[in-house]
């Protein structure tokens, strides 16, 4: 019998592993320079993740993805379980609880359940056009539940970032899916209806209060905004071609709070100016669009929206946090996929490349 | 089991969704592109500069303030370390602050005003929210003490070293000098350009004020890197610091020059221990051949080491409220009637325009007798000439000269010897003092020949400043040269090399033959010197050298009754004006007191006291320097030959007793 290998050694898409390398190396370099000021040990912790990462990656990629159709279902239900639990046992940070603590190391249920929620909705949207319009109302609770039970979840941690994140990647698959229009504008309501709902039972005071910085951001110009604003200012003193590497002085003299999780790209523009930021853009923007070609390319059905998935869930991450640090968004905790430090982020962007791989290599097979 | 793609219809409504799709996410990447090139590009310079403010930390680094010297070189204004409190604002808490307040001496207001202070500092933005404040000036040793024995207990509070103005002299020429005190928010505004900050101390007065500019210096800075929280980064090269910073890291401060004076430290001294013996007054001594101001003082004066430093309200109320009215320069800023002493106009008006002759008799019967009004005399002085009126200050002599001359001439004389203008002596809020004309009268209810009267002899409108006698009688003295009397000799560096030096300045020649000045002056040595002159119970003949000039009492109006510790402010002003050797003078001297009395035996005296200081004292050594003779000597010889010099010889009043 061939071992689940074969297929990765000859059917491999070297176009998508050279891209994920080429930001996974920017990454490193770029955390390098973060991490100097940072607390002792951070860059060796994301060798080591990225490490286990590209095992998981591999293995993720090797095993035929029909097998996880069939277990998604289970995947699916072990993460919210995951997420129950972290409610009810997690480590506690800054007030909320979204943590499972290994040691010095953490795990962030919430981003492994990315991963869950785009396999289950992928087994569900890719049943037969037919099937999916018959069964109408059905499915649209369905799809609705599995989306924003663990929404719920995560936003009860609170971690109301995550969760409008889990949001948009489920309604961004449901939206390609080949539901009914009806369906679909039922389930695309729902956002300005939850959101209304949100604030009319009211926001945490740090929520309400970072939300009223970004639509004003000279209220608190040296709280909730000083992040954001100091952000900015590093990304556009980089000017042209940037501060030279390591010589970024707001990531060296600390104006950056926090900058090698939410604010690495920060770090990256400062240094290496509109060039170096382009440049890093075009990756992303090259590796999503790839993800889209595998998608559409799939061998079939599930492989396809489940491809669209992996796209959904980059896009997100990327256009969320590149916003975020460039002050057109409001500060929410969503990490730059391989190139944040932490390692749920990392593995979890590891194992959704894993499964894009997956699909790709089994394009033509039969 | 499950197929591959569905062909047909759907695979290409498939492809066109992913077109468009892929669309759609290359125009957001353009917008988060556009994003981008706005900040780094557009207004990225603007994001650069805020960065660097961010991190560059600036430590000022006060320039040394320039002294002040009399014409010797000696120091009248110095600076001295002084030791400031500075606060880090972060830092603080009640526990902190509870011992400032007791090891400080801090009252409720003070302590009110700190927390305040602290409060404000706390609300700034990023890293300065972190810059030590000043927290309290000037701290006693005692103070000083009792915050390093508690060190332990007070983190965030330090200590500081910090030069402070210093008027080692106390009260000495306190007006001329002036004091300094901090900037207040509208100056600043104003002068932040110029490169002072909050907290900065600016001259206020006098000299301090006039020459702050000089005085003042430019302070430099020394530029450091600092992280968000204020600390100063130590593990970077100069040149990567000056690669941060864009420009040199250090500018040195560059001291400001030293002001010499023309004021001598010990004439000053003697002149303000002469006025003492009155309860208020002023008094002027210039050099007669420049216009150098020697001597100039106001009674009482107040201490500028108070004045410049943690003044209390209660000091200040206390100041202002004085009736002797410290806080006013009575030599520059106030004007008063120059009464008998302006009887040389007139007297001058009369020779030059041949109204009169000098030994023409006229006689004083007590009263001058004009219809519907008499103004009298002292007494009854008999027959009288220019020479006897001047000498013995006959009312009637001069109301018969007024009358005649006519007010416009006698105005014209005043104006001609600087009365009416100020002086441009160079100190702030100079009085003009007032020379009145038929105009004038006219303008306010009416001319009348009887304000000529009273303006021959002083009263009426004319009002004069002491230091617009001392100048006037200098030109007197010296031929009809009017000098702009000058206080500031010359500016040097703080190493001592001339800057710039003033010449003395000529503000007019006046245009009066030789003999009639002569004519006056003799008069006014006869004043002094002529046993029946009215200061001649001044006369000191250990004086080395003829004194003359001319006393005046000048009548207030007897309704502004008041007293204040002993001072009767009714009496009249005392004045005595005049110069001295009676041959080739040197000097002339201008004494006020303000409701001293009598002028011959109020005023005459302190000046004499004055000019025995110059004479015997003062001058002495510069002489023994000058063995040439100083220039001013006609004769040349020894000391003593210059006292034979001095003394009543042939020349004035020998010549009519």
């Amino acid at each position: 019998m061939t071992s689940p290998f074969t297929k990765l050694r000859s059917q491999f898409d070297w176009p998508l592993a050279g891209i994920m390398l080429i930001i996974i190396a920017i990454g490193l370099v770029n955390l390098y320079s973060a991490t100097r000021v940072a607390p002792k040990g951070l860059y060796q912790n994301q060798i080591m993740w990225l490490c286990v990462g590209s095992v998981l990656f591999v293995v993720v990629a090797a095993i035929d993805y029909r097998i996880y159709e069939r277990i998604a279902p289970i995947v699916y239900v072990l993460c919210l379980g995951l997420l129950v639990a972290v409610l009810v046992a997690g480590k506690g940070v800054k007030g909320s609880r979204r943590w499972f603590g290994f040691g010095s190391f953490g795990i962030q249920p919430s981003e492994v359940m990315k991963i869950g929620l785009i396999l289950m909705l992928a087994k569900l949207l890719s049943a037969d056009a037919q099937e999916l319009r018959a069964s109408g109302l059905r499915m649209v609770a369905w799809t609705l539940g599995i989306i924003l039970v663990p929404a719920f979840l995560i936003y009860r941690q609170p971690d109301l970032g995550t969760a409008g994140l889990l949001y948009i990647i489920g309604m961004s698959m449901v939206l390609f899916s080949q539901m009914g229009g009806a369906a679909k504008a039922v389930e695309l309501g729902l956002a300005p209806v939850l959101v209304l709902v949100r604030l009319a039972f009211g926001l945490k005071d740090y929520q309400k209060k970072r939300l009223a910085v970004f639509l004003d951001p000279q209220t608190d110009p040296s709280g909730a905004g000083y992040h954001a604003r100091q952000s900015v200012y590093a990304i556009g003193s980089g000017r042209w071609s940037g501060k030279g590497y390591l010589h970024g002085t707001q990531n060296r003299l600390k104006f950056l709070p926090e900058h090698w999780t939410d604010f690495p790209f920060a770090v990256w523009a400062e240094e290496w100016g509109l060039a170096g930021s382009l440049v890093l853009l075009g990756c992303y923007l090259f590796l999503i669009l790839w993800a889209l070609g595998v998608s559409a390319t799939a061998r079939d059905r599930f492989g396809q929206v489940l491809a669209l998935g992996v796209a959904a869930l980059l896009f997100w991450h990327v256009v969320v946090n590149i916003g975020m640090v460039t002050g057109v968004l409001p500060v929410v905790g969503v990490t730059l996929p391989l190139f944040s430090y932490g390692g749920s982020s990392l593995l979890t962007v590891m194992i959704a490349l894993g499964l894009l791989m997956n699909v790709s290599i089994r394009r033509y097979s039969y | 089991m499950t197929g591959p793609l569905r062909s047909g219809a759907a695979a290409t409504s498939d492809v066109r969704l992913y077109k468009r799709l892929a669309l759609v996410i290359i125009a957001v990447f353009l917008l988060l592109g556009t994003r981008l090139w706005q900040l780094q590009v557009i207004k990225g310079d603007r994001y650069y500069r805020r960065t660097a403010d961010n991190f560059v930390k600036e430590i000022e680094l006060p320039a040394t303030r320039g002294q002040i010297l009399d014409r010797t070189g000696r120091i009248l204004v110095d600076n001295r370390p002084s030791y400031g409190v500075y606060l880090k604002p972060t830092q603080m808490n009640d526990a902190i602050l509870g011992r400032l307040d007791r090891y400080l001496g801090l009252h409720d207001e003070q302590s009110a005003a700190l927390r305040a202070k602290i409060a404000a500092a706390r609300t700034r933005k990023g890293a300065e929210r972190f810059q030590e404040i000043l927290a309290f000036e000037d701290i006693t040793r005692d103070q000083m003490g009792a915050l390093e024995s508690d060190a332990a207990e007070l983190s965030g509070v330090t200590v500081k070293a910090v030069a402070h103005r210093a008027y080692p002299h106390g009260k000495l020429a306190a007006h001329a000098l002036g004091y300094m005190n901090q900037i207040t928010a509208e100056e600043l505004s104003q002068l932040r350009d110029q490169g002072y900050g909050p907290g900065d101390y600016i001259g206020r007065a006098g000299i301090e004020r006039q020459w702050e500019s000089y005085l003042r210096g430019k302070d430099g800075v020394d530029r450091a890197i600092q992280d968000a929280r204020g600390h100063i980064k130590t593990d970077l090269d100069e040149r990567e610091v000056e690669d941060l910073i864009g420009g040199p890291r250090r500018r040195d401060p560059e001291p400001g020059s030293n002001v010499v004076l023309t004021l001598d430290l010990d004439l000053e001294r003697i002149t303000e221990q002469a006025l003492s013996r009155h309860h208020s007054g002023a008094a002027v001594v210039v050099d007669v051949a420049s216009g150098k101001v020697l001597a100039l003082a106001s009674y009482p004066a107040f201490d500028p080491n108070v004045l410049t430093g943690h003044l209390t309200r209660d000091e200040a109320e206390r100041l202002q409220d004085d009736p002797f009215r410290p806080l006013i320069d009575k030599a520059v800023q106030e004007n008063f009637f120059p009464a008998s002493t302006f009887k040389i106009i007139p007297a001058l008006v009369g020779l030059e325009e041949h109204f009169i002759d000098a030994y023409e008799k006229s006689s004083c019967r007590g009263a001058y007798e004009l219809p519907g009004h008499a103004f009298h005399c002292m007494k009854s002085h008999g027959p009288v000439n220019l020479y006897s009126a001047l000498v013995e200050s006959c009312n009637v002599y001069f109301y018969r000269l007024g009358e005649k001359v006519g007010m416009d001439r006698m105005a014209r004389m005043a104006q001609d010897f600087g009365f009416g203008a100020p002086t441009g002596i160079g100190l702030p809020g100079e009085a003009p003092g007032f020379v009145p004309t038929q105009d004038f009268y006219r303008k306010h209810g009416g001319f009348r020949i009887g304000y000529s009267l009273n303006t021959a002899i002083g009263q009426g409108s004319t009002k004069v400043t002491v230091i617009q006698e001392a100048l006037a009688y200098a030109a007197l003295a010296n031929g009809g040269k009017l000098y702009v009397p000058q206080l500031v000799e010359r500016i040097e560096s703080p190493t001592g090399q001339v800057v710039q030096r003033f010449e003395p300045r000529l503000r007019r020649q006046l245009d009066i033959r030789p003999e009639d000045l002569a004519e006056v002056r003799r008069g006014l040595c006869g004043v002094v010197n002529d046993p029946k002159g009215t200061s001649h119970s001044a006369y000191d003949p250990s004086v080395a050298a003829e004194v003359c000039g001319k006393s005046g009492t000048a009548q207030i109006g007897k309704n502004r009754k008041g007293e204040a510790a002993g001072w009767d402010k009714a009496n009249d002003h005392a004045w005595f004006v005049g110069f001295a050797p009676a041959r080739n003078p040197e000097v002339a001297i201008a004494v006020l007191a303000e409701h001293g009395g009598l002028g011959g035996h109020v005023a005459a005296p302190t000046a004499m006291a004055i000019l025995k200081g110059y004479f015997n004292k003062v001058k002495k050594p510069a002489q023994a320097a000058l063995p040439a003779g100083g220039g001013t000597g006609a004769s040349p010889g020894s000391g003593s030959g210059r006292r034979n010099d001095a003394l009543p010889t042939g020349s004035t009043s020998s010549m009519i007793p």
